[in-house]
């Protein structure tokens, strides 16, 4: 469906110097700074699927979806969509995909909702029947009809997102891109976009690419996850290998009588491990002791069981690492690169 | 007034800074608006060449040449909006903002037109002004300014500055009035151009409408200040002109201050 | 044929969304007409001081100046009617990033920021422009026959188009410079130049708004055509046409490279 291959996009501006001295400098000099937004990027991603791609702020996030969306033209390397390349072939590959930018419309902003999408309807061609089809099915699951008069300055952001989402979706799109389709929603606007997202997926079988901050909606939505730093991409798989991966850290926290005496349990004697596998914290105000280690270096239930043998334990919770923090990780470059 | 300095200063300095942080326009938006005085200047010479005696509305050909150019100069000192301002903060909201500190709305924005004054004092007015000087004596054959006159145009000109934001000022009330402040801007700038000198001097008018323009503060922003320059006044007029401009500085400053604190009541009323 | 009549459809869409919203701001509408009626009447009070105080200038007389004037003001009128928004595109669409959702559309992207937006503000240049032709007219200097009603239709349609295309030129520099406003600005003033018989101006500035930014045959030289006797058609409004297709093309061109070269926002 998509095929992105050795793309790479560069940006060169002029330099900027700081202060009213700076300004003054500015005037004469002409110096060029070079940016690599997206360094050397390939993947394919197959109809149907539904891929998040994510990375921190200027990683180069929007820059990718913005080249096969077709607004940007690579510096080197291809994009393919549907067979076609959104540069060469701008207006054939428009028809084929929807896209949504969170942080800005693609509506217009004095019109009424039911006129941008008369407009639109016009501009992809969209055939009566189709329109009275696709919007019965659009009302239903974003609930457009709450909303459809008003001008679209008027409307929350929450009601512009599924404005926006469904005029990304009135020619029934083969892709469908979202540019954090989430950002500065309220929790329950958030599960209804992903809801609705969810169920176009399914019914028309819709190839999904979305950028977010959010690690709900890669957990909710996506089966596939890219992530990309500083212009490269890091990590090309499933949300599974990723938890599997990097995040091998457990923690078994428990509330017991005796803090100190817990803290000072010898698990490497009694477990026959190194010191350094495993950690114990107190939190001494509510009595809560934690132990974090890797799940290939000591089991869960070998941990439990000499913590219940040796102290009183009231309450026991395991934890997982979230993918939260495994992102975070990426994002701070805590974990090893793989090539 | 060491303190109002200190408050008022950034406005100005942040008006320069922009200014110079766009280096492409910066030169075009001066090549651009030297085309008014050269498309005056050419009109100007055919004109000349058609009229018998060769002076005409008091002026002769020579006198002319510093009257467009003079003009020019002045308007670009003179002339800086900012009504534009104002129906931005309206637009944005943050003309609530101005109401919240503890600073006078009209002063930050009159601080903010000294800094443009500023930087189109060195870009371009100065060289054209040298310019001029320098064409006068050595094709013109008029001698340099004296130098009361340049002593007395600048108190002109520094009037007239203060009438035209102090006008302006009050122009900008009607950005509470209408959204669309683009098209009323063209209509004053319109009518401003006419009305000051600045397209022709008010002695080509008939004589009715020149009485009428007596009573009014328009020519008092261009026309005086250039033709105290041209020197066309005798001792005894310069203090009538310099006193009507001084007039109505006070007159305009009252004005704004009144429209303004209705204006801020109404605001407060509604809650912005 | 058929992409002609979609787009004739697609425009009928537009612009009936766009009447909806004028509507809806009257006031607005009249402060408008009334600025730029204003702003090009001011000119031709000056005409009228001035030839208070000669007979002639230049070898034209008032009348005929008049004519020139009002002749100037309609294909500028039509201009700024139908393609308002490419000034949109010189000031913010490239540097806000706004351009990205025509990129995303399947629709022509020249067509689909001119369709965009009618500028009802020009209605005021029209109005000055048709008022003054009349007035000239009715003092017969001009010679009313179908050959040259037929010549004065097509001469401001060809100097509407170059109106558009030394336009389109400017702002298309957006691509590349985020803003092209002021370069734009520059070119458009030139257009003033073009009001008064090119004949008083020293020859660079004549050649250049003549063959360079060729506002000269947007209204003076065709209307020399119709005001001097054995001036000939092709010399002034055949010439204007075929600079008028050519530059059109020539401005496209940049037009569509600068769309390659599009950047977007937030690098």
């Amino acid at each position: 469906m998509i095929r992105v291959e050795n793309v790479k996009k560069e940006f060169v501006s002029a330099k900027k110097y700081p202060g009213l001295r700076g300004a003054l400098k500015g005037l004469v000099s002409n110096e060029k700074v070079r940016k690599v937004a997206v360094d050397d990027i390939s993947f394919h991603i197959k109809k149907g699927e539904i891929v998040g791609y994510i990375g921190s702020n200027g990683a180069g996030k929007s820059t990718t979806i913005k080249m096969m969306t077709g607004i940007l033209t690579p510096t080197e390397g291809k994009c393919l969509v549907n067979g076609v390349d959104p540069c060469q072939n701008r207006k054939k590959n428009a028809k084929n995909i929807g896209v949504v930018f969170g942080q800005r419309t693609q509506l217009w902003w004095d019109l009424p909702l039911s006129e941008s999408f008369t407009i639109l309807k016009e501009i992809y061609d969209v055939s009566d029947e189709e329109y009275n089809e696709r919007m019965e099915f659009l009302n239903r699951v974003l609930e457009l009809n709450e909303f459809f008069s008003q001008p679209v300055r008027n409307l929350s952001l929450g009601q512009r997102m599924r404005a926006d989402l469904g005029a990304a979706l009135l020619h029934n799109p083969s892709v469908l891109y979202l540019d954090e389709p989430t950002i500065g929603l309220d929790i329950v606007v958030k599960d209804n976009i992903r809801a609705a997202i969810k169920e176009i997926n399914e019914k028309y079988h819709t190839t999904v690419v979305l950028t977010t901050h959010d690690i709900q909606d890669i957990e909710e939505l996506c089966s596939r996850i890219l992530i990309i730093d500083k212009g490269k991409l890091i990590y090309d798989g499933s949300l599974v290998d990723l938890k599997d991966k990097y995040g091998t850290t457990r923690k078994v926290i428990m509330e017991v009588q005796d803090v100190n005496r817990a803290k000072n349990i010898p698990l490497d004697s009694y477990l026959s491990v190194d010191k350094e596998d495993y950690e114990i914290t107190v939190d001494a105000e509510n009595s809560s002791v934690t132990v974090s280690f890797d799940k290939n270096k000591l089991q869960v239930s070998d941990v439990i069981d000499q913590m219940l043998k040796h102290v009183d334990v009231k309450d026991i919770k395991v934890k997982e690492t979230e993918l939260g923090e495994i992102v975070m990780a990426i994002y701070n470059h805590d974990i090893v690169q793989e090539g | 007034m060491r303190q109002k300095l200190k408050i008022y200063w950034p406005f100005l300095e942040n008006q320069l800074k922009s200014n110079l942080a766009y280096q492409g326009s910066f030169y075009l938006f001066i090549v651009c608006s030297l085309f008014g005085p050269f498309i005056s200047y050419y009109l100007w010479m055919a004109i000349y060449g058609g009229s018998s005696d060769g002076v005409l509305g008091g002026l002769t050909q020579e006198q002319m040449v510093v009257y467009v150019f003079m003009t020019y100069i002045t308007s670009s000192l003179v002339m800086i909006g900012i009504a534009e301002e104002i129906s931005y903060d309206v637009m944005e909201g943050s003309v609530v903002m101005a109401l919240l500190k503890p600073i006078d709305y009209r002063l930050s924005l009159i601080s903010r037109s000294l800094g443009e004054m500023l930087y189109r004092f060195f870009a371009p007015v100065i060289f054209v002004w040298i310019g001029l000087e320098i064409y006068k004596v050595t094709v013109l054959k008029m001698g340099v300014t004296p130098i009361q006159n340049i002593l007395l145009y600048i108190v002109s000109l520094s009037m007239s500055y203060l009438i035209y934001v102090l006008f302006d000022f009050c122009f900008g009330m009607f950005a509470f009035v209408t959204t669309y402040m683009f098209g009323l801007d063209m209509a004053k700038s319109a009518l401003l151009g006419f009305l000051s000198g600045q397209i022709i001097p008010i002695s080509f008018f008939p004589a009715v409408l020149q009485k009428v323009f007596v009573f009014l503060p328009f020519s008092s922003m261009v026309y005086t200040p250039v033709m105290v320059y041209l020197g066309k006044y005798s001792g005894e007029e310069i203090a009538f002109v310099l006193g009507r401009q001084f007039i109505w500085i006070i007159l305009l400053y009252v004005l704004g201050s009144y429209l303004w604190g209705r204006i801020t009541k109404r605001l407060v009323v509604l809650g912005g | 044929m058929k992409v002609l009549k979609r787009y004739a459809r697609l425009y009928r869409v537009f612009v009936s969304q766009f009447f909806k919203t004028i509507v809806q701001s009257k006031a607005n509408f009249f402060i408008g007409l009334i600025g730029f009626f204003l702003t090009q009447i001011t000119g031709i009070l000056f005409l009228y001081l001035v030839f208070e105080q000669i007979p002639v200038l230049a070898d034209w007389n008032l009348d005929q100046l008049i004519f020139i004037y009002g002749f100037a003001q309609i294909p500028r009128g039509i201009d700024h009617l139908l393609t308002d928004n490419l000034w949109m595109l010189a000031w913010n669409l490239v540097v806000n990033g706004k351009f990205d959702r025509y990129m995303l559309r399947p629709m022509n992207l020249y067509m689909q920021v001119i369709f965009e937006k009618l500028q009802p503000d020009a209605l005021g240049e029209l109005l000055v422009g048709s008022i003054l032709i009349v007035i000239s007219l009715q003092k017969g200097i001009v010679i009313i026959s179908g050959v040259n009603i037929l010549l004065f239709v097509v001469s401001v349609l060809a100097g509407s188009v170059i109106y558009t295309a030394i336009k389109l030129l400017f702002a298309s520099f957006a691509f590349w410079i985020k803003v092209s406003g002021p370069v734009l600005y520059t070119a458009y003033q030139f257009a003033d130049f073009a009001k008064y018989p090119t004949g008083i101006y020293v020859k660079g500035v004549r050649f250049l708004i003549t063959w360079i930014i060729p506002f000269a045959f947007v209204a003076y030289l065709p209307a020399a055509y119709f005001l001097v006797p054995n001036v000939n058609a092709f010399s002034t409004i055949g010439v204007e046409c075929i600079l008028s297709v050519a530059f059109f093309v020539f401005a496209y061109a940049v037009f569509i490279a600068g769309t390659k070269a599009y950047e977007s926002a937030g690098n």
